[in-house]
């Protein structure tokens, strides 16, 4: 039996209705910023819950916009997590930041306690990962962002409609940052991304940042980037919003079935600690498991399209050389890097396939 | 008669173009896929360059060819006012400071002037291919070698262009080109393409414009997402095919222009020619005497004109905050007064240009 990690083919056999919204857009011209952004934004607004959203180039973008937006630069710090896709880092990177690190908790998101200890009189701003589609600890570091007058910038790309304490995550921080791309559980036919804020002057100055600076046709307020979501790509997401309950309820089905299955197998699989208050999307399905790449071997060659992500943490990249780091410095996220494995759990899966994955590892480890 | 400035639909309501994208959307390779590959070829091939690489927008050609070639804080990049604003954006967000030199009857950078606007930290040139209308390169590539300056050209309104049968985009060390979909040559969104014959820098863009991985888990150093999406590429693929075309047909109306309003003299100045030089009519501009009332007589008549740009970038706000003031750009500042965008699209008819000259005559006629 094959269980394939991507599932865009199944999951976009419905394209000619997308088409016939897109002829709508090709029978206008409406390319640039065009009708279907502004109803997106509204509507991913109002399904995260929060006032504004402003569509942009990319989930890194998000990113990198957010910290522009806050005015963080040359001679600042980010403090993030090492675990998380190289984009988090770089966004911080290209905005002229250093990125500073601390260690993940047995869930891959950052740990509260050590944040304190990672600050510094240059310290701008705090960039939480919700990694995998787990909601960081939001109460405590929202506490303690405040406490020390820093803005926390969500790195939500992963995170689409998890949820703290019932509120969306991507809506604690002054921005939420969320990413479109084709392998996220809200997904484009390109790259695409998204911020949302509460802030009326953050929406204006990021409307303003992603469009040239551009007040208007003629007139630029201040030097700005070109990172706009496509119209196209906007239509695209309208048309899967409607269907994005629907996916986000089957991953989290099969990710149960599969936490309960897999946590017999302790302590040769580890399934991380599931916490009554959060929602969990899973982005991906991530369990730390004895002897991994044997058992990465094992299950590619029975079909299954398990992966790691990822097997080289950030501060041990050869581009974070020059932050010196080294080995050691991040013990958590350098033990998980070398057991998690992620598994397919998405809205495509039948139970036939869940279950198959499960004899499978079960199987491994007799 | 209605006469559109652009009329975007019938060029992308083709059914083979449709079957193209279903084609895409059977094996999803959205991002980096094959149809990003193809298309690079093809355009490196059209610009006479070795490599080309798909960005996501003209404004990320001019900032990522920035970027592979080291220039950021510190650094001043020689350029032109009268572009569009992301000429000098892309400068600022490379980290550097744009310098801005005049230009001439020809709306391109004036060569005598670039030796004037040098110190010790220029790093490059970025001469703008204003209007499709290539700049002087020979002499601007003079200039530059003799002060070891990098030259980007900005050919971000002249895909097809050519001095002396040499493509623009092949002459400097790296050309910036813009698929937004007001260009001749266009995608339905925002895209862009750099074209270098220099393998490093080639290397060097391919990684700044995917975050710098080497592989799928590895890192060489921190760069940025900026992907031309392969649904992009493939429409822009498929345009291409048609681009002789295209570009044919908007010399045609530029002919036929120039034709149809000559003799005006100073109430239409009609756009400079120099002989063994291809200009692609991104725009048709002309100077006129009392444009804003000429724009209303048009648009009256169901002629759409725009201006590009009445506001030069030294004028607008950040660089005004950067000091620099009225009567610095003299040449550039009597121009925005004065220029006027003519449609000259693909799709224009021969009667709807007849329209257009005759209503300009009627406007002067009348005064």
């Amino acid at each position: 039996m094959k269980v394939k990690y991507s599932y865009l083919e199944e999951q976009f056999r419905d394209y000619p209705a997308i088409f016939a919204k897109i002829a709508r857009v090709v029978e206008t011209g409406d390319y640039t910023l065009g009708r279907a952004v502004a109803e997106f934004e509204e509507k991913f607004a109002a399904l995260l819950g929060a006032k504004y959203a402003v569509g942009v180039n990319s989930g890194t973008d998000a990113l990198f916009l957010s910290l522009k937006a806050l005015g963080v630069g040359p001679g600042d710090e980010v403090i993030t997590t090492p675990n998380t896709f190289i984009a988090t880092v770089g966004a911080i990177v290209a905005a002229g930041a250093r990125p500073v690190f601390v260690d993940v908790t047995d869930e891959y998101v950052m740990d509260p306690d050590l944040i304190e200890g990672a600050i510094t009189p240059r310290t701008r701003a705090l960039m939480p990962v919700h990694y995998a589609g787990v909601p960081g600890d939001l109460d405590r570091i929202l506490a303690l962002a405040q406490s020390r007058g820093l803005p926390v910038v969500e790195d939500a790309c992963q995170a689409i409609g998890a949820a703290f304490h019932g509120r969306c995550a991507g809506t604690f921080g002054i921005t939420g940052a969320f990413s479109l791309h084709p392998l996220k559980n809200l997904n484009v036919w390109g790259d695409a991304g998204i911020i949302v804020t509460d802030d009326r002057d953050l929406r204006d100055r990021l409307a303003l940042l992603r469009n040239h600076g551009l007040r208007n046709r003629d007139e630029v307020d201040l030097f700005g980037y070109n990172s706009r979501l496509d119209t196209v790509q906007a239509v695209v997401g309208l048309h899967l919003l409607q269907d994005f309950d629907r996916i986000t309820a089957t991953r989290i089905k099969w990710a149960n079935r599969l936490d309960e299955a897999l946590s017999r197998l302790s302590p040769r699989v580890t399934v991380p600690a599931r916490r009554p208050h959060k929602r969990y999307v899973h982005h991906l399905y991530m369990v730390q498991a004895q002897d991994r790449d044997q058992l990465l071997t094992f299950l590619q060659a029975r079909g299954i399209e398990a992966k790691v992500h990822y097997p080289i943490p950030l501060h041990l990249q050869r581009a974070s050389a020059h932050l010196g780091y080294q080995a050691g410095d991040f013990p958590v996220a350098e033990t998980q890097a070398r057991s998690i494995i992620t598994l397919p759990v998405h809205q495509h899966l039948s139970e036939e396939q869940v279950d198959y994955m499960i004899e499978m590892i079960r199987e491994f480890y007799r | 008669m209605e006469v559109k400035y652009l009329d975007l639909p019938p060029q992308f309501a083709d059914p083979q173009l449709l079957q193209e994208i279903a084609g895409l959307l059977k094996d999803c390779r959205f991002i980096l896929g094959p149809a990003v590959a193809r298309f690079e070829e093809k355009f490196a091939q059209i610009c006479g360059a070795r490599f080309a690489v798909g960005v996501n927008s003209g404004t990320d050609a001019l900032f990522l060819g920035l970027k592979a070639l080291n220039i950021g804080p510190g650094h001043e990049v020689i350029t032109v006012a009268n572009s569009f604003v992301a000429t000098a954006g892309a400068i600022v967000a490379a980290g550097a400071q744009p310098m801005f030199v005049d230009v001439g009857p020809d709306y391109n950078m004036d060569p005598d002037l670039i030796e004037a606007a040098l110190t010790p930290r220029t790093r490059a040139l970025i001469p703008v291919h204003l209007t499709g209308n290539p700049a002087d390169m020979p002499r601007l590539l003079e200039i530059a070698r003799k002060h070891r300056l990098f030259v980007l050209e900005d050919a971000a309104q002249a895909v097809g262009a050519a001095i002396g049968g040499k493509p623009v985009g092949s002459f400097g060390e790296l050309g910036c080109f813009s698929l937004h979909p007001l260009k001749n040559l266009n995608a339905a969104g925002d895209g862009g393409v750099i074209t270098t014959n220099d393998e490093e820098l080639y290397w060097r863009l391919q990684r700044l414009h995917n975050h710098g991985l080497k592989n799928r888990d590895e890192i060489e150093f921190f760069g940025y997402n900026s992907r031309l999406d392969s649904l992009q590429a493939l429409i822009a693929a498929h345009r291409l095919q048609q681009l002789d075309e295209v570009t044919r047909k908007r010399l045609d109306h530029a002919r036929r222009y120039d034709g149809l309003l000559l003799g005006l003299a100073d109430d239409v100045v009609l756009p400079p020619r120099r002989p063994g030089v291809r200009q692609v009519f991104h725009t048709y501009v002309v100077q006129v005497r009392d444009r804003e009332r000429l724009m209303s007589f048009l648009a009256e008549h169901g002629i759409e004109t725009k201006v590009h740009y009445p506001v030069p970038i030294h004028l607008q706000e950040p660089c005004r905050r950067l000091g620099w003031r009225p009567g610095d750009l003299p040449e550039t500042e009597r121009q925005s007064q004065r220029i006027l965008s003519l449609p000259v699209h693909q799709d224009l008819t021969e009667a709807q240009i007849l329209h257009v000259a005759e209503t300009i005559r009627q406007f002067y006629r009348r005064r």
